[in-house]
């Protein structure tokens, strides 16, 4: 420990319900005021985690679960810490209040109460992702959802917060992926396998081609990159059914990425990524030999650009 | 266009005096779309193979701001913007025009294609086929997009007649049961707090039976707010239905507006938007219809009345919530304020607006605490704070 610096570490907490988040944010909230009330710089440590290995030779013992380097916010060192502390003590007191009156709100709801102090919405996000560090818990523990953004449909049937969701009943029309796992139970499929697909038009197109009337499986899509609970909801489905799961994604580096970040996790979550990828997802296509084999004609093929 | 005398005689004799200029979009079959389309092509045929042989313009009802009128409803208070017989011409003769042409005749093809297979395609998917089928003439979905556009005021026929589904971004929860035929009816009270997705299918929506006992229809212009105020069950607090279309308003989402204020029409429609000029564009929108879409939109204006945000308010959103204008709010707000259609009071707030350059965001309010959002929208209803 180096002297003149005090660090903040918490122990690590298995399952983190509201009531010991709550306690956490007030012991942290006040160390801090104990610190400066003694005239000491607060300064806060945290880990980094990666979800990726940068040895080349691919012999290390490296995982995505032990952190790698550790983070050091302190004001003393640098000026602009001030700043990045006030932030996080934001968003720290509104998830306080979101825990208390059992709300749930979104990260831009979260950049939307105070815009001046926050400036961007990346901001936000980092600050949110520090958070789950320094309480060593998920984002959805905070109770910051999303808007959900994913879509399923198939041969599936469960239970929302009591409520059925029958997707078999309407085989062809999508229902929207519950944001919070946590009201998701009694998963019920005589599904074949799990096809994940990247765009939200090839999801209508197979829906509106009844796809799923003449094949039992169960269609899902995360309309892009996929968001944290249509991952969650992939995994949990996995876990639960164990079905074999196949991906369908354009022959470009973004549906390569897409790909990536279902199957390994996204950099961005690196210490939460055990919790939603699927190692097990196989790569159906577009295959760049697809091109041969199935005679796709050249003016279907598109340079790529720069950003690609 | 010149007036004679015995036009404006003629015009100010009728009755129905802008039913005369409107231009509309018929709804059709797609055996009648594939037909239309077969008349055009046949049209150009002929005047190719004529003893005067010429390749023969497009003439395209005119969507702009000059071709435009406002409609007041003679037996209700809905207003609607429509378009009237004014032309502009697509020729393959002018230079920077012959792609425009040739992609009208692209979209024509695909859609006669889509026709005859019995299908209904999004716009992206039509994009994605069009790129795929002739990537020199198509470069992006705007393109797209005002093509079909081009190709509905050719054909004087709805974008959904030739094959295109409208975009199913709506959503809407509340006081409601919906009935598909052949379907379970679905209760719009026990939804989790995405609520329901509203279909792109004109033909489904145009069958679905309504059962609500609501006083009140909240439309929401974002998703978040939506799901904050799903959240806090206020359709149960105050007997109202909440609607959003995540953003500027699609037809589908419109049609169902427009349906469920025509099953109800003791029901009050409200709007909730931000304090920002492309907020009250969205108002406008659900109000009066589009230009942009103008031979079909008119069908779905709605009597919506704009409940928040306004000046009145701004006393509850602190200082830091306040963002700049940026170019696009002072571009949008030049067009809304030359436009024909925004009635006194909606201009003096919009003038409020452009003074102060300022604008402010719903979620600003979230800094009195998530439940007060709710409260407001009570307070205001019930105070009649509305224009």
């Amino acid at each position: 420990m180096e002297v003149g610096m005090a660090r903040r570490k918490f122990a690590m907490q298995p399952e983190p319900q509201s009531r010991l988040l709550l306690t956490s944010v007030r012991g942290f909230v006040r160390s801090l005021v104990e610190d400066i009330s003694n005239g000491r710089s607060p300064s806060i440590a945290l880990e980094r985690y990666r979800t990726y290995c940068s040895d080349p030779l691919g012999n290390c013992a490296c995982s995505s679960d032990t952190p790698f380097a550790k983070d050091f916010i302190s004001i003393d060192k640098h000026p602009q810490a001030a700043h990045r502390l006030a932030g996080l003590l934001r968003v720290l007191s509104i998830v306080q209040q979101l825990l208390q009156q059992n709300k749930h709100a979104s990260k831009r709801d979260i950049f939307y109460m105070d815009p001046a102090l926050f400036v961007d919405q990346a901001v936000v996000d980092h600050i949110i992702s520090d958070i789950c560090i320094l309480l060593n818990c998920s984002r959805h523990h905070l109770n910051v959802v999303p808007v959900g953004k994913g879509l399923v449909m198939g041969w599936l049937r469960f239970k929302e917060s009591g409520r059925t969701v029958s997707c078999i009943k309407n085989p062809n029309t999508d229902y929207p992926i519950p944001v919070c796992l946590e009201d998701v139970e009694d998963i019920v499929s005589v599904a074949q396998y799990i096809l994940v697909v990247e765009k939200e038009t090839v999801f209508q197109r197979l829906a509106n081609d009844k796809f799923c009337d003449r094949n039992r499986c169960i269609v899902v899509t995360g309309r892009g990159y996929p968001d944290v609970p249509t991952r969650r909801f992939l995994r949990y489905l996995v876990e639960q059914l164990c079905l074999p799961v196949y991906c369908l994604v354009d022959s470009d580096p973004y549906g390569f990425d897409i790909l990536t970040t279902y199957r390994f996790g996204s950099t961005q979550m690196a210490y939460d990524a055990k919790l939603m990828r699927v190692p097990e997802m196989r790569w159906l296509g577009v295959l760049p030999s697809d091109f041969e084999e199935f005679n796709l004609p050249d003016r279907c093929l598109l340079n790529l650009t720069p950003e690609g | 266009m010149e007036e004679t005398q015995s036009d404006s005689d003629l015009i100010r004799s009728t009755l129905f005096y802008s039913d005369q200029r409107l231009c509309s979009a018929d709804i059709l079959s797609p055996a009648q779309a594939r037909a239309r389309i077969e008349v055009a092509v046949l049209n150009f045929l002929k005047t190719l193979s004529s003893p005067n042989p010429a390749v023969s313009d497009l003439h395209l009802i005119n969507r702009r701001s000059e071709n435009c009128g406002l409609r007041r409803g003679l037996l209700s208070d809905v207003s609607s913007v429509f378009l009237s017989h004014s032309f502009c011409r697509r020729s393959l003769m002018r230079a920077n025009d012959a792609k425009a042409f040739v992609r009208v005749w692209k979209v024509m093809e695909m859609c006669f294609m889509i026709l005859g297979e019995d299908k209904l395609v999004t716009q992206r998917e039509l994009f994605y086929r069009l790129l795929s089928d002739s990537p020199q003439y198509f470069n992006s979905q705007e393109q797209v997009n005002s093509t079909v556009q081009d190709v509905v005021s050719l054909l004087r026929c709805t974008r959904h007649s030739l094959g295109l589904m409208a975009s199913s971004r709506g959503t809407i929860i509340g006081r409601l049961i919906l009935h598909d035929p052949g379907e379970e009816s679905l209760d719009c009270t026990i939804l989790g707090s995405a609520g329901h997705a509203i279909s792109g299918d004109f033909n489904l929506l145009k069958n679905l039976a309504f059962q609500s006992d609501a006083r009140y229809i909240i439309v929401v212009e974002k998703d978040a707010v939506f799901q904050r105020l799903s959240e806090d069950r206020l359709f149960n607090q105050l007997p109202s239905i909440l609607i959003t279309a995540k953003g500027y308003p699609d037809l589908a989402t419109r049609f169902l507006l427009h349906r469920l204020s025509e099953t109800f029409p003791s029901i009050t429609i409200f709007a909730l938007v931000d304090w920002n000029p492309a907020g009250l564009a969205i108002l406008c929108t659900y109000k009066f219809g589009s230009i942009s879409m103008g031979l079909e939109s008119y069908r779905y204006a709605c009597n919506v009345k704009w409940l928040g945000l306004r000046e009145g308010d701004l006393h509850l959103i602190p200082e830091s919530a306040f963002l700049e204008f940026k170019p696009r709010d002072h571009q949008i707000s030049k067009s809304l304020l030359s436009s024909t259609f925004l009635p006194d009071s909606y201009k003096m707030e919009l003038q409020t607006m452009v003074e102060a350059g300022r604008r402010a965001e719903i979620e600003a309010l979230y800094c009195h605490g998530f439940d007060f959002l709710g409260k407001y929208i009570a307070g205001k209803i019930v105070q009649a704070d509305y224009i």
